[in-house]
């Protein structure tokens, strides 16, 4: 009934996830993991299970990239101590 | 603390509670007598702890 | 499937589309801004949704995301502060694009909805979709940097 949104949300978390292992710099994955999330979320709604939906905007909106751009703050930091020391 | 400072707070708190009172009465699905209960209680609690929040944010 | 869904499906397909293209190429503001956008214009299809399948309790999917859009947004404002320093990423019109078409949105469905506690919360997602949207742009184009501690 709904076939070409399905298709739709399909190809766009397809595409996101493609771009997602693609993309080298963390911060830039970061970026588009945050986009991964929200089309994840579509997804889930036009599957007629927004449950799932719900979680998944709370968890991959804001918590999974500030988790990943505070990792790779807090390694890029060390790094640059230790080079200050050498 | 003085009466006046007193009176202001709880005027403050009740005006939160009233604005999330309406908030969680917007939100809800069915309007009963337990969620309004569950809202009611829910709404003084982040009325006490917006009031908190402003107080530190403002104080700065 | 419905004119509600046929929209949302366009919207999702053109803009989606976009907003991907957008955040895997090109330089770093263009990505942050494609990020900020893509939150912005999967609300209006969610609440399109929610009026195709007739189905009120999913606004509640549009509300949630209308709220952590801009707090995910404000994330990466803050965490890639000195990196986008350099040239302040502005798209203005792609931003009050989105921004008028999700007002445009809730409009029409308040419209349907009708007067009722409905549209009261769809007044109030559209308020924190519009809000959010116009705070979390000024926040990538720099306009908080004076209150910003460190």
């Amino acid at each position: 009934m709904d076939d070409p949104l399905i298709v739709v949300a399909l190809l766009l978390v397809a595409a996101c996830a493609t771009a997602a292992v693609a993309v080298r710099d963390p911060e830039r994955q970061a970026l588009v993991l945050a986009v991964l999330g929200t089309a994840l979320a579509v997804l889930f709604t036009v599957l007629q299970a927004p449950d799932v939906g719900l979680s998944q905007l709370a968890v991959g909106s804001a918590l999974t990239p500030l988790l990943l751009m505070l990792s790779v703050r807090k390694v890029r930091r060390r790094e640059r101590g230790k080079g200050r020391t050498r | 603390m003085t009466p006046c400072t007193a009176l202001r707070g709880a005027l403050e708190v009740v005006a939160w509670w009233a604005v999330l009172f309406l908030l969680w009465l917007v939100l809800i699905g069915t309007v009963d007598t337990l969620e309004l209960v569950v809202g009611a209680a829910a709404a003084l609690v982040c009325a006490v702890a917006a009031r908190g929040a402003r107080r530190a944010v403002g104080g700065r | 499937m419905n004119g509600w869904t046929a929209t949302a499906t366009a919207v999702l397909a053109l803009g989606g589309g976009a907003t991907v293209w957008g955040v895997a190429t090109g330089p770093l503001g263009r990505r942050v801004v494609a990020q900020n956008l893509s939150t912005s214009l999967a609300c209006p299809v969610l609440l399109l949704l929610a009026q195709g399948y007739g189905r009120p309790s999913y606004v509640d999917l549009a509300l949630v995301l209308a709220l952590l859009g801009p707090v995910g947004t404000l994330v990466f404002a803050r965490l890639l502060a000195e990196d986008l320093e350099g040239d302040p990423p502005g798209a203005r019109a792609a931003t009050y694009a989105v921004a008028v078409f999700g007002a445009t949105v809730v409009i029409v469905l308040c419209a349907v909805a009708g007067p009722g506690r409905a549209m009261v919360k769809l007044l109030v997602t559209g308020a924190l979709l519009v809000a959010g949207n116009l705070v979390a742009s000024r926040a990538l184009a720099g306009g908080f940097s004076g209150s910003r501690h460190g």
